[in-house]
């Protein structure tokens, strides 16, 4: 009997070396000086405060962010299907004499999508001052580009002969591409749309612990005046509410998945895009926004070229980019490793399950908050900004990965285990294996992610890219501000080749396919 | 038929029309007569929430006019709504004062309270750390090659006047241990991250340290105190120079004079100076804060 290849299930388990050299910096600066702190923040995640002004200000909170998440959600897979389509080669094939244009805008969205939401969010704060406007444009900005690059990337995949063949008949073009492109891009908008979705309210929330409100802000100052117990009432709400929508979002999607006709799914995707869109807005607007009143722009003075030269001269870049990429590095081991690793050394049904439920509760707890309580146990080093980032994307892997198990078939799993051996090895080939080459793809596009996230880490510590920009924003100099931004975006923008060159490696030899 | 379809159609969409430009013109004319006041975040949002409600009320009852509050989460987007115009009136730190100022051409000092005019930082130290306590500035060498942390970056007491002090004693901030110091984003955290012995050694507002010794927040057998600076100006209320001319003439003065009135005797103002933790308000200028502005030049945090 041929067993299926172990290479890439070991590839799997690979990135959690990097626990090595994160345990035994960490290990060696613990001291307990802080385990009072720790053990209270435990202690406090069964009694969570009912103060009734505090639930109230967390549930106002939660609104915000959701209601937030809602409305840029909608703008952004709108802004994102439109640039998509246009940005495929496919599109273009029909108007060949413009096809340059499809990719000026491919390789121009590369831009808007390698800045994080809350570098976008920094940004427009100084333009826009504090106005719920700042939030929404932030998430839409890079997540449209985002949606736009998955979209084009999956059109074009597709077989492009029925479009020739219908063209030769002397047909509408515009007519027959959109007859030959809406029955493939409907499904791939209902599966990214959902998880774009849930992507809007981790960023939201993120946006809110950098000061844009809702339910961030409310988290960021609980743990700054370290009131645990209220604290963690946000924390068990925000997951709460995260679960339901989960559930909701899946009975909305069992019906996609029911035999509908294209007509059907066209309408329903458009009313749930307007009823999502009015939802948000109404909801914002209840929540007393000034919604509707006119932005008042602050314009800034460019930076001169003498300032962007001393810019240069007085920002240790080189050494910001190399701490940057370590943490990515680190960052990314952990969160692509521990999921397999668990998973091995925990196998069967319960476990899996437990797992699954605690990997959402690790993905939402921002990085920010994790770096503080880290750090009331160990010394100040870049493995704490590592780890706190590689936790909260562990929780993103881990999720997917179990997620993708629970609806695997069992066969090779049973088995392998009808043939002696142990429950671990079993794990390890008939349920790991099968999944190694999708989720490594995964994980490659997760080490993309986090290399932008890194903008929002390290302030505690003092270290990379995201505290530097942190320092000359508030000191108000848009040079270092203009050249941070710009190497932080030259910077991901390397990695996002590199990391989708080795996704399409993975994704070329992998037999099922959950990241799209 | 057809003719009344059309009339009641475009009597719908001209009424549709009117009542929007109407919700705009009324959004605006609102805007104007509206006092907005914001505090840079530096306590913790329950307190914030319920001080602001009270002295927003009290404000207007005085000068009749509205007064809102519009909550502020981070440092830098006070000084920005400032530039913008979102927020007339706001309780600032030194620096962020001084930064808002620079970049809101006309803005005044009006008022401070009576601890700010003689503020300090202290110096604190983990007691498992070599560090002992010192008595001139110049010992502050000491903690060289020390974990050690500011508060938030934009912070006057947290941040600015201490490396100010630290330079002075020659202390870069490349002297410190692993060649950079944390930033702990808030005077607690900077207590608390001492405290646990992840630093060596922090600094933090003088007003913090005493609540938290008062709460019993601090454990005196973990940490203490090496050094106060000396004093300087901080916390202020900066208001926009176009006040006058948006409520009416002599404004500003009035407004001032509202804080400086301030007292005891009322028991909603009572209720403003504890919540502040001042006995009274006094005047203040924008000349107090130009030792500030040239430290904050010197260290890079103004340009």
């Amino acid at each position: 009997m041929k067993l299926i290849k172990p290479v890439s299930t070991l590839l799997t388990l690979i990135p959690s070396i990097a626990y090595i050299p994160i345990l035994i910096e960490i290990i060696k600066g613990f001291h307990i000086g802080g385990l009072n702190i720790i053990f209270l923040f435990i202690s406090s995640a069964i009694k969570p405060s009912f103060n009734q002004e505090l639930v109230k200000s967390a549930w106002e909170g939660l609104q915000i962010t959701i209601s937030t998440a809602l409305t840029s959600w909608v703008i952004s897979m709108l802004i994102g299907i439109i640039l998509g389509v246009l940005s495929t080669d496919l599109f273009w094939k029909s108007i060949p004499k413009f096809s340059y244009l499809g990719k000026f805008i491919k390789y121009s969205l590369a831009i808007p999508r390698s800045i994080h939401e809350v570098v976008w969010g920094l940004l427009f704060i100084q333009i826009l001052g504090l106005n719920i406007w700042v939030a929404i444009i932030s998430i839409v900005i890079p997540y449209s580009a985002l949606t736009a690059r998955v979209i084009s990337e999956q059109l074009d995949s597709f077989d492009i002969q029925p479009l020739i063949a219908i063209k030769q008949t002397g047909s509408n073009i515009m007519s027959s591409f959109i007859t030959i492109l809406l029955p493939k891009l409907i499904p791939i908008i209902s599966t990214y749309g959902s998880y774009r979705f849930e992507c809007a309210i981790r960023g939201v929330t993120l946006l809110g612990i950098f000061g844009l409100g809702g339910i961030g802000t409310e988290l960021y100052l609980t743990l700054k005046s370290f009131e645990f117990n209220e604290m963690w009432t946000c924390l068990w709400m925000l997951w709460l509410v995260i679960i339901l929508l989960e559930k909701f979002i899946r009975f909305l999607r069992s019906y996609f998945s029911e035999d509908i006709s294209l007509k059907n799914s066209f309408l329903i995707s458009i009313s749930i895009f307007a009823l999502s869109l009015s939802l948000g807005i109404s909801w914002l607007y209840n929540l007393n926004f000034e919604l509707f009143a006119p932005l008042r722009f602050s314009y800034l003075d460019l930076p001169s070229f003498v300032e962007i030269r001393n810019g240069f001269n007085t920002l240790p870049l080189l050494k910001l980019i190399i701490t940057t990429i370590i943490i990515t590095v680190f960052a990314s081991g952990i969160a692509i490793g521990t999921p397999p690793l668990l998973l091995v050394l925990f196998p069967g049904k319960f476990p899996l399950k437990l797992q699954n439920l605690i990997w959402i509760f690790f993905r939402l707890i921002p990085p920010p908050l994790t770096t503080i309580l880290i750090l009331f146990f160990t010394n100040p080093t870049i493995s704490v900004a590592a780890l706190s980032l590689g936790i909260t994307h562990m929780g993103v892997m881990g999720r997917l990965l179990t997620d993708s198990i629970l609806n695997q078939e069992k066969s090779i799993y049973r088995a392998i285990k009808n043939n002696g051996s142990s429950k671990q090895s079993a794990t390890l080939y008939g349920i790991l294996a099968p999944q190694s080459n999708s989720y490594l793809a995964y994980g490659a596009y997760r080490s993309d992610v986090i290399l932008k996230e890194t903008a929002i880490i390290g302030a505690v510590g003092g270290v990379g890219l995201g505290w530097q920009l942190q320092e000359s924003l508030s000191s108000f100099d848009w040079a270092q501000v203009m050249i941070i931004t710009a190497t932080f975006s030259l910077l991901t923008i390397s990695g996002e080749f590199l990391f989708s060159t080795s996704q399409n490696y993975w994704l070329k030899n992998s037999t099922n396919n959950f990241s799209s | 038929m057809y003719k009344k379809h059309l009339a009641t159609k475009i009597k719908k969409i001209s009424f549709s029309f009117l009542s929007i430009f109407n919700l705009f013109t009324i959004g605006s004319l609102k805007a104007d007569e509206i006092l907005r006041i914001g505090a840079i975040p530096d306590q913790n949002p329950e307190h914030l929430n319920r001080l602001y409600k009270i002295l927003s009320s009290e404000l207007s009852e005085q000068l009749n006019v509205q007064v809102r509050y519009k909550p502020v989460t981070n440092y830098a987007a006070a000084v920005t709504s400032f530039r913008t115009g979102n927020l007339d009136l706001v309780w600032f730190g030194a620096l962020t004062g001084v930064q808002a100022r620079l970049q809101s051409k006309g803005s005044k000092v009006i008022a401070q309270r009576d601890i700010d005019e003689k503020f300090h930082s202290v110096f604190i130290a983990n007691k498992k750390s070599s560090i002992q306590k010192i008595n001139n500035i110049n010992d502050l060498k000491t903690l060289k090659n020390k974990r050690f942390t500011f508060g938030s970056e934009s912070s006057t007491s947290g941040r600015l006047m201490p490396q100010y002090f630290l330079n002075k004693a020659g202390v870069q901030l490349k002297d410190f241990k692993a060649g950079r110091p944390g930033f702990s984003g808030s005077h607690d955290a900077t207590l608390m991250l001492v405290q646990s012995g992840s630093y060596e050694a922090g600094v933090l507002s003088e007003e913090v340290w005493k609540r938290n010794l008062e709460r019993g927040r601090m454990d005196p057998s973990k940490v203490f105190l090496i050094w106060k600076t000396p004093s300087y100006h901080n916390y202020h209320w900066l208001a926009q120079g176009n006040l006058d001319k948006k409520f009416k003439k002599g404004f500003t003065k009035e407004l001032t004079n509202v804080f400086l009135r301030f007292n005891e005797k009322s028991k909603k103002q009572k209720q403003i100076l504890e919540l502040f933790s001042a006995k009274k308000f006094i005047i203040s200028k924008n000349e107090n804060y130009n030792k500030i502005e040239k430290v904050a030049r010197k260290i890079g945090k103004v340009k």
